[in-house]
């Protein structure tokens, strides 16, 4: 564990709500009665900014969000397999904007559904095992990750179909990886983070070459060279139990586990001896009952907050960037009293949806003052 | 020796070109019980050849063997025979002494020592010195039934005994402790023999002894006849006492002991005589029973298989061939191997012998009531580069660890040269398919069998033998079906002939194109990136499974060496061209360094010379393979010379 020095201790937020913002239930859908593990709305696309997605179960639907609380069906997929539970998705998209939806899960294969023709565009296997997080490269929205329960976490070009990198080995993942994230403005970096307790911080920088291949590689996706990125830049054991999501805020991270809290922290690696390295744990962000695990949190598109559900289907808004963290709001409702397992913030944050355990959405929405 | 059938076996049998007639030879005959098509017996022959190769592979390392054996051979050995070995249990009583008026405690106790006589010239006139090899005492006599009433000593075979006896120095004492003192040396004297435990430490002083010597006893014994057949023999004798002032004696590390005769008495009168029962039997020999002392001339022929079954050590082993619906069968005795020869003692001793030393064969064992047997089959799956072709010498193959064996063998001209030691294995029939064989089919064979016998007078006995066993096993699998052992073991013979006919055709039509269409069917995945191939890809002769890419290796092995704290700039350098080298060039076994260094002395040379500092790590680093023994002194030079060339080359340059 991370010891902190004297006058370092992190700053732990006050759980009495700031009442900054409020938000409201102005609706609830039933979308069928097996828990939505993932929902997440289109950032990668600006005229899409009010689609989201949820997976659950062999489904996969595309919502819009209209004024007035209203949720609008466009688009639901199902996958033949009766066995396939998707577990996370992420919104992507071709090199010519045609937004597209990648979606994985249990059986291991990442489906590339063209949301634009309703088609199913690809179908990455290369997983030894169920897929528990894709993320997309806002930079490079062609460009998605996948984390896997076969300690593997690997990079895909969705427009060419091509496995590129393999990010497992001898510095891998000692066991599932459970979360995988972008750097916001470093292309090269990703961190990944899993049951073995640790976060990973991996760099491209050296791969880049076949990163840029891929793009242009016009024969059978098969024969692409893809290499294995054997050792991170970085390993931090900040917690002491399966970490279950990370995301980085600027070049701090914020991760957490099953400890009722969201964690920022700084990575800081030593010049003569990269895989090393000190962390400093900045801020800590508490949420009750939150101690199972597989509860993930979303941001708005600018990383000013964050949201993230309980075991009790309560849902708090932190506010992520001031010092010491404030929380936004605390929503419950009555009816929700099951799991959130993800929550999906708007463009703005000012619409927060969340899935339920039960199949159930939640729209809550900001009270205008 | 073992084997009723091996009567052609000859160990001094050199050479590869005989192997196909002796194995003939010592798988005993051909049966004739299954009826062949000369067509297939022809088959059938050459799929016994599959034996040829091992047992002579199993031969060459029992010839070895012979002049080197193994440690757990030889001490297998040496405890054979030491269980086997006959001795002489000689039992003495005292019943009684012959003197009227003598009182039992003027005897008792009475010391019985097994002695030999030291010679003459070591001690002086009037004395006698013996040598104690063994001790008893007896406290009471013989009627008395009380403990101690007999001493009993284990002595060598008689024919072992003829040359003791001829020297006549060992004899047996008895002495009575008589007078007694505490002597202060006693103790010394006899704690180092455990044989001589018996012996209170007061021994010594006056005392009354007689002497009877192993010679009369064995001249005695070998007028017995009966002896040798287990009987005992008993004698009765007097023994006469004289009375000797008794000192024990250490002379070297042996406890001797001394009798003087006093010099006044001047004739040598005894004092006393006792009675003394001398009871003798054989020992050892009774775990042999009296079959195993016959020759096998003296045996009538109508009852050698009734021996054979009888005689514990005898195993039976049916080798299978012809895809295991035949079988040869040889019978060894003592639990001897087929193949070394080695006797394994029980046959326990034999399954684990048979299965670590042999194991280019598979053994099913099965022991029942009447005999233990042993099925054995070759092992076809494990070829090794053991087995090579007729005419290719082992030694100019390349060693190398083959991947894909199955190619390997399929080669042509292997397949032709080496055709007789691939063997076409099918799964033995299951046990429904092979009940179709009826009672009758067996009789019938049966019949065959014996008429065969009939006609045939001059074959060898082995051969009876085998009919024998063979027949039998068929009259009781008949009259007792509940014996599934020998159930169990004729199954496959009598499967034999619909086998034979399935086989073939499987073995011959196995179509080509077929494999192909499933090679198309099937979706594969390249084992690094796990990602589905195209066909195309699959059929491609290119195979980049095994590819290192270098850059990223290199790359690896920099942020490896960067993890270390405690190691310089330069050094990390060193180590890291070191490493990329040494990927580059596979170096993978000691004896690859000298060249490595000096390759590497040239390539990187003009490079080194020009940082001094890396130059040194790269000579301390072959000094530190020098320190392991992996570099000579002299390449060690080579590379300095090769340096400094560089050095000389570059510095009027840079002047």
């Amino acid at each position: 564990m991370v010891k902190t020095a004297l006058g370092c201790e992190p700053v732990v937020g006050s759980l009495t709500p700031s009442k900054k913002r409020e938000y409201k239930v102005s609706n609830r859908v039933q979308e069928g009665k097996r828990p939505l593990y993932a929902i997440a709305f289109n950032f990668v696309d600006a005229r899409y900014y009010n689609v989201f997605a949820t997976v659950g179960g062999n489904r996969v639907t595309i919502y819009q969000c209209l004024e007035g609380g209203v949720i609008a069906v466009l688009q639901a997929y199902v996958d033949e397999d009766k066995e396939e539970s998707f577990y996370t998705l992420s919104w992507a998209c071709n090199l010519d904007g045609t937004p597209f939806l990648v979606a994985g899960g249990y059986n291991g294969i990442i489906r590339v559904i063209d949301a634009g023709s309703e088609n199913i565009h690809k179908s990455f296997v290369g997983h030894g095992e169920s897929i528990n997080e894709i993320r997309t490269q806002a930079l490079k929205p062609s460009l998605v990750v996948s984390a896997s329960k076969d300690e593997s976490v690997r990079l895909w070009n969705v427009h060419t179909g091509i496995c590129i990198l393999i990010f497992a080995g001898a510095g891998g993942h000692r066991n599932e990886v459970l979360s995988v994230d972008f750097h916001p403005s470093d292309m090269y970096r990703i961190a990944s983070c899993g049951m073995d307790n640790t976060v990973k911080i991996w760099s491209m920088k050296e791969f880049w070459t076949y990163v840029e291949k891929s793009f242009t590689w016009t024969d059978l996706p098969s024969k692409f060279p893809t290499k294995y990125v054997q050792f991170p830049v970085f390993t931090a054991s900040v917690h002491s139990n399966y970490v279950d999501c990370n995301r980085w805020l600027g070049d701090f991270i914020l991760s957490k586990s099953v400890d009722n809290e969201i964690v920022l922290w700084e990575p800081k690696t030593k010049e003569q001896s990269p895989g090393e390295g000190v962390v400093d744990i900045l801020q800590k962000y508490p949420v009750p009952e939150c101690d199972i695990w597989f509860i993930k949190f979303s941001c708005d598109f600018h990383y000013n907050a964050a949201a993230i559900g309980n075991r009790e289907g309560k849902i708090f808004v932190w506010e992520l960037q001031s010092s010491p963290p404030v929380l936004i709001a605390r929503l419950s409702h009555v009816q929700c009293k099951l799991a959130i397992r993800q929550t999906a913030m708007s463009f703005d944050g000012s619409t927060i949806l969340s899935c339920c355990e039960d199949g159930t959405i939640w729209r809550w929405d900001a009270v205008i003052s | 020796m073992p084997g009723l059938t091996l009567v052609a076996r000859e160990t001094t049998n050199l050479g590869c070109n005989c192997n196909r007639s002796r194995a003939g030879d010592q798988m005993c005959h051909q049966e004739s019980k299954v009826h062949l098509s000369s067509e297939e017996a022809i088959a059938a022959e050459e799929s016994l050849s599959v034996y040829c190769k091992p047992v002579e592979l199993y031969n060459i390392l029992q010839r070895r063997a012979l002049r080197n054996p193994s440690f757990l051979q030889r001490c297998l050995h040496y405890k054979i025979e030491a269980k086997q070995k006959k001795r002489m249990q000689m039992t003495i009583s005292l019943s009684g002494i012959v003197n009227a008026g003598a009182q039992a405690q003027d005897v008792l106790p009475l010391y019985v020592l097994l002695a030999r006589a030291v010679p003459d010239n070591m001690v002086e006139k009037h004395s006698v010195a013996y040598r104690l090899s063994r001790a008893c005492v007896l406290t009471a006599f013989s009627e008395s039934g009380r403990e101690r009433s007999q001493a009993t000593f284990i002595m060598p075979e008689l024919n072992k005994l003829l040359a003791e006896a001829k020297s006549g120095s060992l004899s047996v004492l008895l002495v009575t402790s008589g007078e007694t003192r505490v002597s202060s040396g006693e103790n010394n004297l006899l704690k180092d023999h455990s044989d001589l435990a018996s012996i209170p430490s007061k021994f010594g002083g006056q005392c009354l002894w007689g002497k009877l010597p192993v010679d009369s006893l064995y001249s005695a014994w070998e007028k017995c006849a009966s002896l040798s057949l287990g009987h005992r023999s008993e004698m009765l004798l007097t023994i006469d006492m004289w009375s000797s002032f008794l000192e024990p004696s250490c002379l070297d590390v042996d406890s001797c002991i001394t009798f003087q005769t006093p010099h006044t008495s001047g004739t040598t009168n005894s004092l006393r005589q006792v009675k003394v029962n001398v009871l003798a039997h054989e020992v050892g020999a009774k775990e042999r029973s009296p079959y195993e002392s016959y020759a096998y001339n003296d045996v009538p022929t109508s009852s050698l298989s009734q021996i054979i079954r009888l005689r514990t050590g005898n195993v039976i082993f049916n080798y299978r061939y012809y895809d295991n619906t035949l079988q040869k069968t040889e019978v060894t005795e003592d639990f001897s191997c087929p193949f070394c020869l080695v006797q394994c003692a029980s046959f326990k001793g034999l399954r684990y012998h048979l299965s670590s030393s042999h194991d280019l064969f598979n053994f099913e064992f099965w022991v029942t009531e009447e005999y233990q047997a042993v099925n054995v089959s070759v092992k076809t799956d494990i070829w090794r580069s053991e087995i090579v072709a007729d005419g290719v010498d082992p030694r100019h193959q390349t060693f190398l660890f083959c991947s894909k064996p199955r190619r390997l063998r399929r080669s042509k001209s292997q397949l032709q040269n080496a055709k007789h030691v691939h063997a076409h294995v099918t799964k033995m029939d299951s046990p429904e398919a092979a009940g179709e064989g009826s009672h009758e089919d067996f009789m019938e064979k049966d019949a065959d069998g014996s008429s065969n016998k009939l006609e045939n007078k001059k074959v060898s006995k082995a051969l009876f033998g085998e009919y024998h066993m063979q027949s039998r096993k068929r009259v009781s699998e008949c009259c007792h079906p509940e014996n599934p052992c020998a159930l169990e073991s004729m199954e496959p013979v009598a499967s034999s002939s619909n086998m034979f006919a399935k086989t073939r055709k499987l073995s011959v039509e196995r179509p080509d194109p077929r494999n192909h269409a499933l090679l198309q069917k099937r979706q594969f995945f390249h084992s690094h990136r796990a990602q589905p191939m195209e066909l195309e890809q699959v059929y491609s002769d290119q195979d980049s499974e095994d590819e290192v890419d270098d850059d990223i290796a290199d790359f690896e092995d920099r942020r490896l060496l960067d993890d270390f704290v405690d190691v310089t700039k330069d050094e990390k350098q060193i180590m890291h061209l070191w490493n990329s080298f040494v990927r580059k060039q596979r170096v993978l076994a000691d004896g690859h360094i000298p060249w490595a260094c000096e390759a590497f002395s040239k390539l990187h040379g003009p490079d080194l010379v020009q940082v001094p500092a890396l130059i040194w790590c790269w000579r301390l680093f072959m000094i530190k393979l020098w320190n392991h023994n992996l570099l000579d002194a002299r390449t060690m030079n080579n590379c300095n010379i090769i340096l400094e060339s560089y050095q000389e080359r570059s510095d009027p340059k840079q002047s």
